[in-house]
């Protein structure tokens, strides 16, 4: 059976807002900032724009904020796992579909308390009922997503053998890579006993491998192939994608904690090209934990099942290795974008914007999102 | 950073129709999973309908409170007030002997951490945190 081919959509806008631990930024003045920056960064004006997608935001709200009508699709998405790619490929779907020609895409993430506030004391002597799925986790102190973090990091390394050693080298490897990024939040080199000594959120996750919670604006824009030259920018096509959902939200209770929905995404994405993961110059995935970069780098074909571990070992997510990972530094080290930064970062790169961490000559990328139950994932390339 | 005090209960459950039966079970020392009464599947966590073989009619069953190690972690960090002098616990998913994948999110107790081995056999303790909650943690089991 030849390739389902979609209809060919290219990126023509990236931007973020001012990113920081306390922006004293509303959600607004996020999604105005990133908004803004992704026109800019296309040569648009809002009139151009005739589609919107967000999580985070309000897609109605924040287009008339933005001053984008009359609009022919607009999507407000909850879907906390597969996050930005789930807003993008909304995107990608209604312009692949003529529902409109060209979609901007918001993940606004305004920070929540930290969880020193959740422990604060509290009037809890008859404390609220937790309903629904919750009450099955909540009760016994499970549900935090470092808790479901470290039972999947635990079993891959009890199922394969996987080593705190060889996340540490992941974590070093991304850290060295936001070295050449001055956006990144954390750009000092760290040694692999500075990583065993972080201490543990839910051993055997440290709090070096989660990303690192901020407030952040990010917005791409998206257009049809026919209109992608009329930009500032040079296009970078969407080439394949997929977004997948296997069960409930069942981290906790996943039947297969190694693998689980990214090898069926990964499966239908690379279903849709003849592009085959050697032909991959980077790849950017998605790092909330770092044992969800580990199972994409199984899913998407990189390295066999539970190999990721020697993989990443032995350097080959490295600038200058086979196959750079997350060559932004990831959201451990430029924070959570939920997302969007691989997205953005693998525009870049495929732009060739990327100054000292350039990917020589890349033409084809990567972008995933998401772990467990679902996720999404999308193939870029240049011409 | 201080440390808060610690909250005389954990959260509470909330059952409602459908989880019921779950949690009076437990102030019985008995485990029950919902299962489907047609195909025979159980299903946790508790559906109106069996997704296997979309049948409507289901009912409690006991299970043996056998179990093995499918994962588990060591929470260092609390994300509850009752939680905070609780820490470090082991949460644990296990899989109930009874069907293939039907798992539980748990405690595992009375295992040093370097006798933790995934698969290693677990049976059920009930233990009582206050009087209205009963909680089914597992021990490495002893009987065979």
């Amino acid at each position: 059976m030849p390739p389902r081919r979609p209809n060919r959509v290219a990126i023509v806008g990236v931007g973020y807002s001012t990113v920081g631990r306390n922006t004293g930024l509303s959600a607004d003045e996020l999604t105005i900032q990133a908004g803004k920056a992704a026109l800019d960064d296309a040569g648009m004006k809002p009139g151009d724009i005739d589609g919107i997608t967000t999580m985070g935001g309000d897609a109605l709200r924040d287009a008339w904020t933005l001053g984008m009508e009359p609009l022919n699709w607009f999507s407000t998405t909850h879907a906390a796992g597969p996050a930005f790619s789930y807003a993008a490929l909304q995107a990608i779907a209604a312009i692949a579909s003529g529902f409109c020609h060209t979609c901007i895409t918001f993940r606004i993430i305004h920070r929540q308390p930290p969880s020193a506030a959740r422990l604060a004391p509290r009037p809890a002597a008859v404390p609220r009922g937790v309903g629904g799925d919750y009450q099955f986790l909540a009760p016994f102190g499970a549900g935090s997503p470092t808790q479901w973090a470290g039972l999947l990091t635990q079993r891959h390394m009890a199922q394969y053998g996987t080593t705190e050693e060889q996340f540490g080298a992941h974590v070093i490897a991304q850290r060295d890579h936001a070295a050449l990024n001055e956006d990144a939040f954390f750009r000092d080199p760290l040694t692999m006993e500075e990583y065993l000594a972080a201490r543990y959120v839910s051993k055997p996750l440290r709090i070096l491998d989660c990303d690192y919670p901020c407030d952040a604006g990010s917005a791409v824009i998206f257009t049809t192939e026919e209109r992608a030259g009329d930009f500032r920018k040079k296009p970078v096509f969407v080439e394949s994608y997929a977004l997948t959902a296997i069960r409930d939200l069942n981290f906790e209770i996943l039947d297969d904690m190694t693998s689980n929905s990214p090898p069926h995404c990964a499966a239908e994405m690379w279903s849709k090209t003849d592009l085959r993961p050697e032909d991959v110059d980077c790849a950017q995935l998605y790092d909330g934990f770092t044992i969800i970069t580990f199972q994409w780098l199984e899913a998407l074909g990189f390295c066999k099942p539970g190999e990721s571990g020697p993989f990443i070992a032995e350097g080959n997510t490295r600038l200058g290795g086979k196959l750079p990972v997350n060559t932004d530094g990831g959201a451990c080290n430029v924070g959570r974008r939920h997302g969007a930064n691989f997205c953005i970062e693998a525009t870049r790169q495929l732009r060739g914007e990327c100054g000292e961490r350039q990917v020589k000559d890349a033409k084809v990328s990567v972008f995933s999102n998401g772990v467990g139950p679902f996720c999404g994932a999308a193939l870029l390339t240049a011409d | 950073m201080p440390q808060p005090e610690a909250a005389v209960s954990p959260p509470m459950p909330a059952p409602d129709e459908l989880t019921q039966f779950f949690w009076d079970a437990l102030k019985e020392r008995k485990l029950m999973i919902q299962r489907c009464q047609e195909c025979g599947h159980y299903i946790h966590w508790p559906r109106p309908l069996c997704r296997f073989c979309l049948s409507s009619e289901l009912a409690p069953g006991e299970v043996s409170g056998r179990a093995t190690l499918y994962s588990w972690t060591i929470a260092t960090q609390p994300f509850h007030p009752y939680f905070v002098d609780k820490v470090p616990y082991t949460l644990a998913t296990v899989e109930l002997v009874e069907e293939k994948n039907l798992k539980l999110v748990s405690h595992l107790i009375e295992c040093p951490e370097d006798e933790i081995k995934v698969d290693m056999p677990l049976e059920v303790v009930f233990q009582e945190i206050t009087p209205e909650l009963t909680l089914p943690f597992f021990k490495p089991a002893t009987a065979r």
